[in-house]
């Protein structure tokens, strides 16, 4: 029996740390005169505009701020990147540069101090190792979410609590709806046309942009778990959430069991006899992480745990999905199917609201392996 | 109302290729490649079938599958695949049949037709206007693209060969191959 393990790519670089130059131009901000898009005359009050985008097939149908040139001017100068700058290719080879990630963030209504932020998130789904070619192509509703580390949760107003997967008022939709707009309009996720998603998923609007509550976690940072310390943005490529609620438990392996067994359920992703392997994520509220903290102190061990549990008896599958499974491999000695590869594979954060009661599972789409990447930021 | 000018926040490659790159000729003592999946069990059922075809008509043909395109297992199907593609002279590449696999049998079809194989694409009906629309966006818009009915895979095996059956000819026409020598000579 050949297990596929998860290993990242070997042809990459380990993320570093940017640090920019500062391009501060004064208080009267730059003259950036580079921009290189091609300009439309339109009717810039919001009703006319937005019929007008939604004719040129540049929006999600909620509405869009005019990406006049001035705005653009604006969001660019209160940052330190040149609008050439080209952060990552797409798919399809096309360049998406500072330029057209400010775009879409002014359309979006982001704010122009989360650049780093979304500059950082774009890097992190354009690896290859994400697999974006088959995010943006797939029939699958999947959409990406982003964890965010460090000291920019509390600068950017990025929530981990009450609320923070979606609902609360705060600019974190904004950039989630800014890096939305930029998979569409930049990696060419249309559905319909380059995209074939069957249902779709709200979370296609404006994604998910959470924070960890570091604060509340009795272990250490995601990203910091995954090698980069500070700020930082790990991107996951999500079928949506999957709420677990637990009013019973009280002991941190009850916990988890109930949690990692509500997401092994025979139609997800991770049990597809399309898929070799996959990764999941999982969101633990504070009052559970602190419980679990206390017996579990290293996260291995939570891992482990929901790794243990986050499996099926191969006899619970249809005998033609058995078949797929076997032919696969993935049926191990104990007779049982695994979510996961190994325990490592089982990413866990800690977020929400101090009412607890919930926990929150992520299945991702085919193989798309999750990424964490540096956020930027200015020298001094 | 106020008018101004507004930036284009879309980004597109700009170059094409509108080639649908050589056709494949007299198959005789030609090495077919077939690009299988781990996901369609039709298309084994039709590859294999098709390649039963071919080696009676004096060719050589090879399998290769796509597995996971991610981590390590990612970096080993790109250099097997691309050793693949050195070993063979013609491409037959699919299947096309959901929104990902659509867009990695197209990704791999413009691989090989790159490389300045004879390559076919080969798709199911529902994903054929995605196959083209993908292939342009990959560059190569002239990208031959086969296409064999759908619903196909949740058919079963007694009712796909009949299928596979009736598009080889058809299939062959789009990778501009014949099977004898008369045939080529007209």
């Amino acid at each position: 029996m050949s297990i596929d393990l998860i290993r990242p790519s070997a042809d990459k670089p380990a993320p570093v740390p940017q640090t920019l130059v500062s391009r501060d131009c004064g208080p009267e901000g730059c003259e950036v005169d580079w921009l290189a898009s091609k300009r439309h005359e339109a009717e810039l009050d919001i009703e006319s505009f937005n019929d007008f985008a939604l004719e040129k097939g540049w929006g999600d149908g909620l509405p869009l701020v005019p990406p006049t040139e001035g705005r653009v001017r604006a969001f660019l100068a209160a940052n330190n990147r040149y609008p050439d700058e080209v952060i990552a290719r797409m798919p399809d080879m096309s360049e998406c540069t500072v330029e057209k990630i400010v775009i879409n963030a002014v359309m979006a209504g982001a704010p122009a101090e989360s650049l780093e932020l979304i500059i950082a998130a774009i890097a992190s789904i354009a690896d290859p190792d994400f697999e974006l070619y088959g995010v943006n192509a797939t029939t699958a509703p999947v959409y990406p979410m982003f964890v965010v580390n460090g000291p920019v949760r509390h600068e950017l107003g990025i929530p981990f609590s009450y609320g923070c997967l979606g609902g609360e008022a705060n600019k974190a939709a904004a950039m989630g709806r800014a890096i939305r707009l930029i998979m569409r309009n930049v990696a060419g996720q249309v559905p319909g046309t380059t995209c074939q998603t069957t249902f779709g998923n709200p979370g296609r609007i404006a994604g998910i942009v959470t924070g960890e509550w570091e604060e509340k976690s009795p272990w250490a940072p995601l990203g910091e778990r995954r090698g980069v310390s500070g700020n930082t943005v790990t991107s996951f490529g999500t079928m949506g959430t999957i709420n677990v609620i637990d009013s019973t438990s009280h002991t941190a392996e009850d916990f988890l069991e109930m949690t990692a067994r509500s997401m092994a359920y025979p139609g997800c992703n991770a049990f597809s006899g399309l898929v070799p392997f996959a990764e999941m994520m999982i969101a633990i509220n504070p009052i559970w992480a602190e419980i679990i903290g206390k017996e579990m102190p290293d996260i291995a061990d939570v891992q482990e745990c929901l790794w243990k549990h986050g499996s099926l008896d191969a006899s619970l599958f249809q005998a033609n999905h058995r078949d797929e499974l076997e032919k696969q491999e993935r049926i191990r000695s104990d007779g049982r199917v695994y979510l996961t590869p190994e325990p490592k594979d089982m990413l866990v954060f800690v977020c929400g609201g101090l009412g607890g009661l919930h926990a929150t599972g992520f299945h991702t789409f085919g193989t798309s392996l999750s990424q964490t990447k540096p956020i930027a930021s200015v020298a001094g | 109302m106020s008018t101004g000018y507004v930036l284009d926040p879309t980004a597109n490659r700009e170059d094409d290729n509108a080639s649908p790159g050589p056709d494949a000729g007299l198959l005789a003592g030609k090495h077919i490649g077939f690009r299988l999946d781990r996901m369609w069990r039709a298309w084994d059922w039709i590859s294999e079938q098709w390649a039963e075809k071919f080696r009676e008509a004096g060719a050589q043909v090879s399998f290769w599958r796509s597995a996971g395109r991610s981590g390590d297992e990612g970096d080993r199907c790109e250099r097997e695949y691309a050793a693949f593609l050195d070993s063979i002279d013609v491409a037959v590449v699919g299947l096309a049949n959901c929104g990902s696999c659509t867009g990695w049998t197209v990704r791999d079809s413009i691989t090989a037709a790159n490389a300045g194989l004879p390559t076919v694409a080969v798709a199911t009906a529902n994903f054929e206007t995605f196959a083209h629309e993908i292939a342009a966006r990959g560059g190569r818009s002239g990208l031959r693209v086969h296409v064999l009915p759908y619903p196909l895979n949740e058919n079963r095996r007694e009712e796909v060969l009949p299928i596979g059956e009736a598009h080889f000819g058809p299939m062959l026409e789009t990778m501009g191959a014949v099977l004898d020598v008369a045939e080529a000579a007209e």
